[in-house]
């Protein structure tokens, strides 16, 4: 090994003179394979540029990535491709790091022992997947299809519709996804009926108002909304951010307007008050395309209070100011600038929506949009067709299917928490722990990892281990798949084919191609091709529901849609606004390409085909409520709620039912309210003073990125805390607490308490403690294990009750000195 | 000078003779006599008799930095199946051939990591003979074991410096 | 003689640190293990500089990127005793690895800490020693900094030279400046007058820092705060 390193390292611009040459590194395993020194000895230098799409982040921005006689040596980005053009962030920056991460699984691997003791043995491709397949035949063969469950991460586009297909044709309901934006849609669904996330046209507003939503740094695609906040110079945008915290989104808003956790939708409101109490919202827009507004008597001749006189009854600045901690003339003053800006955009993700109140925060957070009228109109909100790729034949099921996906998925409580959400962590735990309504037999778990990310992991890790058969696709040993029995690692993504489309809260079409730029390194295979193979296995109609030899071919056959349907262009140079409008007034007819061989070829080497022409939609699809309009009073909910309350037992009455769902539901508001947007208090302990807040940063996003020594390294840069994590406490807070910067402190709540430094800050609210998410693991690499804390681990085990979204802004803190 | 006991004096000499043989070795001074290459290489022949130029088996010489060293694929262009030659040294290389290994050629000519050197430029841009820095080949029967001129710095300034060219460090290190 | 310099709109910069690593994966900066990056060794050629002023709320964080400034009249070349670092005759200050005999003089000559030390031998940490291998890599006991990405400087020359024409403006442009998210590095020819660079370092909002200190910084600093 340490031969290849060292001769590696001369060949690669290494070291001259090999007597300097000693023992670096903390380690001397290197992962280069043979083939590849080989080549670098031989090679002629001959470079080459290979375009594709990063797949460190669910963004999907366009790389370029450089090869020297076909090994890569570095990253950047596509200049063409339209999410990033050519900008990319510090984790798609350091991607060849995780390629050649030491730590990445050789091959297929099994479990011997248990979790806590466990050895890890190399196991052929075949022989895991008979055992897969056998399991797979022998469930479908008792009729308990269900019993298989698929968790998947962030992924979209093709691959989704890959996973679901499996499951399908199998016969299971259970294919969910664990990832932070999985229910943030719930609000908007409520509201307008959509069961997409919005996308926001940054780029034509004259304000935009963010609730919490950190899209510089935690957004869905930092790049593409960093690309775009970058041009407000010159479109004169005025940004205000709405934080507790001051984050990297924060300090580059021209205002910051701090506020207590938990209480964005109170703010929302207020504002509201000031925009209705002005008359400066869009009159026409709210009488002819909103519902609930005004007050109303229903058919049955009740009278219902409407949001207008919800909001100007109960959310008077004084009272936002007691709930929210913002000043009224600063309510007041934001309210006008509101309601005088055209277009004025407000946004709200992250620290508005991560608490138990999130749908209702959120709910007030996108009435602003509706009263502002900013729908289908540019600076405004609209939503973003899918690409028009292929149809596949549909499915052919079977009696075992049909009955299987008849039953009722176990990722969803049954009862009555939770109405609205598409897969809740902690009713999966708690439904896999009590076997209800089945025990579940087999678990696949591809990407993310959850159990890091868990405020429940105990009970998860217990769930996981009373799986018999967890299948997990990491490629690096992780906290979540230390529990799995097999792990059979994917390809790292520039190894493997796909296509990365629809990435939420981009507003345009696109498909990214990723293609291998480099032969895989370990046996490793891609997830999409496990699935085939495993159908084929299988048999029968499941193997029918994919008549292709692997993924590669899918992907083929779905882009031919998109070829066919002559809409969009490929990625090519010369993107500005003005070649767009030459476009448009073309009809956008360019891409014209004389078969599908060559569409391909082009589209794979520039990197991705996308859309930015987007028809106006009519008032009906983009209002999908029962009214459709904009409904205020979510009548969805309503719905929702009196089939509870008629599920929940009729011993007693309708009311106590009613009563006791509302419990249930943690809502405190009574009457019409309930279906209003309206500001919920959160259930917090008595006893505790600060708030605990959680951030992610750019190098590390979810956790991920601390496979990599370069992101740790980067990780505290700023608060000058490399490799470890940091508690931002108030000055003020600071004094009365006898603590220094750099003092070690305890953050304790009722759950646990954790020991870290501090970093004095005047970027934050005195009432408020922040710790930075995404170290403090227990596995994950060599480089990850043993840094820093998780700040999950002593959050309370609380959720969004409606959608069971964790809500990780609800604990409360004891801050001490530490010895 | 001072006056140093013949110890001392002793350790004196010994130590700059060491200390001249290593950094001699680190420069490459003493030229590689002990190098050996797998295959008695004939560069006369080829040349004079099969007509070939440098450009035919170092490929890269005119279009990249680096003039690379043939691959066994440029060999076997001519050497495959039976040989075309009654030389000791080719069924060796047919046996190469035979089970498809590269032949482990020794390289003579190297720059250290911090220096850049582009071949391309030089010899394209530049009209520079391959004979200037690496010998007349066209005469060498034997294979290369040694550096015609050494690879130091001051080789490669001083003839900067003969034809005008720029000796600003940062045009070659890097 | 083209002279090349940098500016950098900090409007538009947010501070994401993609050029921080845009700039050590290019050039084969090390790691620094978790020990000595907190005894402040972690070596960034390219560093993301982050103050935070003015009392709650009103709450102000800058954050400003910051390269070697290849000063017109540096202070540091003046210090080396051996001439590992110089000013060349394109403006761009370079140090030669080789020639460094790592006595520091320059980094304390340099008033805006551009220059870093190899205390230990440099760190790859495994599975990041693919490097470029346009870019040497250093050895304990030497000074380095940011080039400018000269290297790329080599081979953009060359081609210029080849089709016998000028360098033209964009074409040589450092990592950072190429990896940059929100389009806030602009690097170019500040005497040429057609040039990005020339345009912007004559915007009302141009300052550089240092520049009482006579050293001519070539780091232009675009930004609406005057007090920055």
């Amino acid at each position: 090994m340490e031969i290849k390193r060292r001769e590696f390292l001369r060949l690669f611009g290494g070291l001259s003179g090999s007597f300097l040459f000693v023992g670096c590194g903390l380690d001397d395993v290197l992962d280069i394979p043979q083939s590849m020194i080989e080549q670098a000895r031989r090679g002629p230098g001959i470079e080459t540029w290979q375009n594709t799409i990063c797949g460190l982040c669910p963004a999907g921005c366009g790389t370029r990535v450089r090869l020297i006689d076909d090994i890569p040596v570095s990253v950047k980005g596509n200049p063409v491709y339209p999410i990033n053009r050519g900008g990319m962030c510090p984790l798609g920056l350091n991607a060849l790091h995780s390629l050649y991460h030491p730590d990445r699984l050789k091959g297929p691997v099994q479990r011997k022992g248990t979790p806590d003791h466990a050895t890890w043995e190399s196991i052929s491709w075949e022989n895991a997947l008979s055992q897969i397949a056998e399991r797979l035949v022998e469930l479908r063969v008792a009729g308990k299809p269900h019993q298989v469950a698929f968790l998947g991460h962030e992924e979209n586009g093709l691959l989704k519709q890959h996973f679901a297909r499996f499951m399908q044709a199998y016969g299971s309901p259970n294919y969910f996804q664990f990832a932070p934006s999985q229910n943030t849609v719930t609000p908007y669904s409520l509201l307008q009926g959509h069961l997409t996330l919005p996308a926001y046209d940054f780029l034509n507003a004259r304000l935009i108002v963010s609730f919490g939503s950190n899209f510089l740094e935690e957004g869905s695609s930092p790049v593409y909304y960093t690309k775009v906040y970058s041009h407000h110079e010159e479109q004169q945008t005025r940004y205000v951010q709405i934080e507790s915290r001051h984050s990297l989104t924060a300090s580059n808003a021209d205002q910051w307007i701090p506020i207590r956790p938990g209480t964005y939708g109170a703010l929302a409101l207020g504002l509201s008050y000031v925009l209705i109490r002005e008359e400066l919202y869009d009159r026409e827009f709210v009488r002819s395309k909103t519902f609930g507004f005004e007050d109303r008597v229903d058919s049955s001749g009740v009278r219902h209070v409407g949001f207008k006189n919800m909001v100007l009854g109960n959310y008077y600045p004084e009272r936002v100011e007691e709930l929210t901690g913002v000043p009224s003339p600063v309510i007041l003053q934001l309210g006008r600038e509101l309601g005088n800006a055209h277009p004025a955009l407000v946004v709200g993700d992250q620290g508005a929506i991560d608490n138990t109140n999130g749908t209702f925060s959120t709910m007030a957070i996108h009435s602003l949009n509706a009263l502002l009228g900013n729908f289908e109109r540019e600076g405004g909100i609209f939503f973003v067709d899918d690409p028009p790729f292929s149809r596949f034949e549909p499915v052919q099921s079977d009696v075992v299917a049909r009955d299987g996906l008849k039953q009722s998925p176990i990722g969803i409580s049954e009862g009555d928490v939770y109405p609205f959400t598409r897969f809740s962590i902690e009713a999966f735990t708690k439904n896999v722990l009590s076997e209800t309504p089945y025990p579940l037999s087999v678990l696949f778990i591809r990407g993310g990892n959850p159990l890091f990310e868990s405020l429940n992991r105990s009970k998860l890790a217990e769930a996981l281990k009373k799986i018999p058969l967890v299948v997990s696709f990491d490629s690096i040993l992780s906290e979540t798949s230390e529990f799995a029995h097999l792990i059979l690692p994917e390809h790292h993504f520039m190894e493997r084919w796909d296509a990365i489309s629809a990435v939420d809260s981009i507003p345009f079409a696109h498909v990214g191609i990723q293609h291998p730029v480099v032969q895989p390194f370990h046996d490793t295979k891609q997830v999409g091709d496990v699935l085939i193979g495993l159908a084929q296995q299988v048999g029968g109609v499941v193997g029918k529901a994919f008549p292709f030899s692997n993924y590669e071919e899918e992907l083929k056959f779905a882009m031919e849609g998109v070829y066919k349907s002559g809409t969009g262009a490929i990625a090519a140079g010369g993107a500005g606004s003005l070649w767009i409008q030459y476009l448009q007034q073309r009809g956008w007819q360019i891409g014209r390409y004389s078969s599908f061989d060559e569409f391909w070829d082009r589209l794979v080497g520039q990197g991705g085909w996308w859309n930015p022409i987007r028809k106006r939609k009519n008032w009906d699809v983009v209002f999908k409520t029962p009214s459709k309009k904009f409904e205020f009073f979510s009548q969805t909910l309503k719905k929702a709620l009196d089939n509870l309350t008629n599920q929940s037992g009729g011993e007693s009455g309708t009311a106590q039912n009613y009563e006791r769902v509302l419990n249930r539901l943690n809502i405190s508001a009574r009457g019409d309210t309930v279906f209003l947007p309206h500001h919920e208090p959160i259930p917090h302990e008595p006893d505790m003073l600060f708030h605990l807040v959680t951030f992610r940063v750019l190098p590390v996003r979810d956790g991920q990125g601390a496979a990599l020594p370069m992101m740790q390294e980067l990780f505290g840069h700023s608060a000058n805390r490399h490799w470890e994590s940091w508690a931002e406490i108030h000055p003020e807070t600071a004094a009365i607490n006898n603590i220094s910067d750099g003092d070690w402190v305890l953050i304790s709540s009722v759950v646990g308490s954790l020991r870290l430094r501090a970093k004095i800050t005047e970027g934050i609210m005195p009432s408020v403690v922040a710790i930075p998410f995404g170290l403090g693991h227990t596995s994950l690499g060599r480089y990850a294990k043993g840094h820093g804390v998780n700040p999950n681990t002593i959050m309370r085990n609380l959720y969004d009750q409606l959608n069971g979204k964790p809500a990780l802004q609800a604990t409360k803190v004891k801050i001490a000195r530490a010895t | 000078m001072p006056k140093l006991r013949p110890t001392t004096r002793k350790l004196v000499l010994l130590g700059t003779i060491g200390g001249i043989i290593l950094i001699a070795g680190y420069f490459k001074v003493f030229l590689h006599s002990d190098l050996r290459q797998p295959i008695q290489y004939n560069h006369k022949i080829h040349i004079e008799s099969a007509g070939m130029t440098c450009v035919d088996c170092h490929e890269s010489v005119l279009v990249s930095a680096s003039a690379t060293i043939p691959r066994l694929e440029i060999c076997t262009s001519c050497h495959s199946g039976e040989p075309i030659s009654d030389s000791p040294e080719e069924p060796k290389l047919l046996k190469f051939v035979a089970d498809g290994n590269e032949i482990p050629w020794q390289r003579v000519y190297s720059v250290p990591d911090h220096v850049y050197f582009s071949h391309q430029r030089h010899v394209t841009d530049g009209r520079i003979e391959c004979a200037t820095c690496h010998g007349n080949i066209p005469d060498f029967t034997q294979p290369v074991t040694s550096t015609f001129m050494p690879v130091m710095m001051e080789s490669c300034m001083d003839c900067h410096r003969l034809n005008g060219v720029t000796n600003d460090c940062l045009a070659c290190h890097r | 003689m083209p002279k090349w310099a940098m500016v950098i709109d900090l409007d538009k910069c947010t501070g994401c640190d993609a050029c921080a690593v845009a700039c050590k994966m290019e050039n084969n900066v090390p790691i620094a293990d978790p020990a000595e990056a907190q005894s402040g060794r972690a070596m960034f050629w390219m560093d993301m500089m982050t103050t935070t002023e003015g009392a709650f709320p009103n709450t102000v964080t800058k954050r400003v990127p910051k390269p070697c400034f290849h000063c017109d009249d540096p202070p540091c070349t003046l210090v080396c005793p051996v001439g590992a670092t110089y000013r060349n005759p394109e403006g761009l200050v370079a140090q030669i690895y080789h020639r460094c005999i790592g006595c520091r003089y320059c980094m304390a000559a340099c008033p805006f800490t551009a220059k870093v030390y190899n205390w230990y031998d440099p760190k790859w940490i495994d599975g990041a020693e693919v490097g470029n291998p346009d870019v040497s890599r250093r050895m304990v006991g030497v000074v380095e900094k940011c080039s400018f990405c000269s290297h790329r400087l080599m081979s953009v020359k060359e081609t210029a030279h080849r089709e016998d024409r000028p360098i033209m403006d964009g074409e040589y442009v450092p990592a950072c400046a190429e990896s940059c998210p929100a389009e806030a590095i602009v690097f170019g020819d500040i005497e040429n007058e057609e040039s990005r660079v020339y345009r912007l370092s004559r915007s009302y909002r141009v300052m550089r820092y240092g520049e009482d200190l006579g050293v001519k910084p070539k780091v232009y600093y675009l930004s609406r705060r005057t007090e920055t």
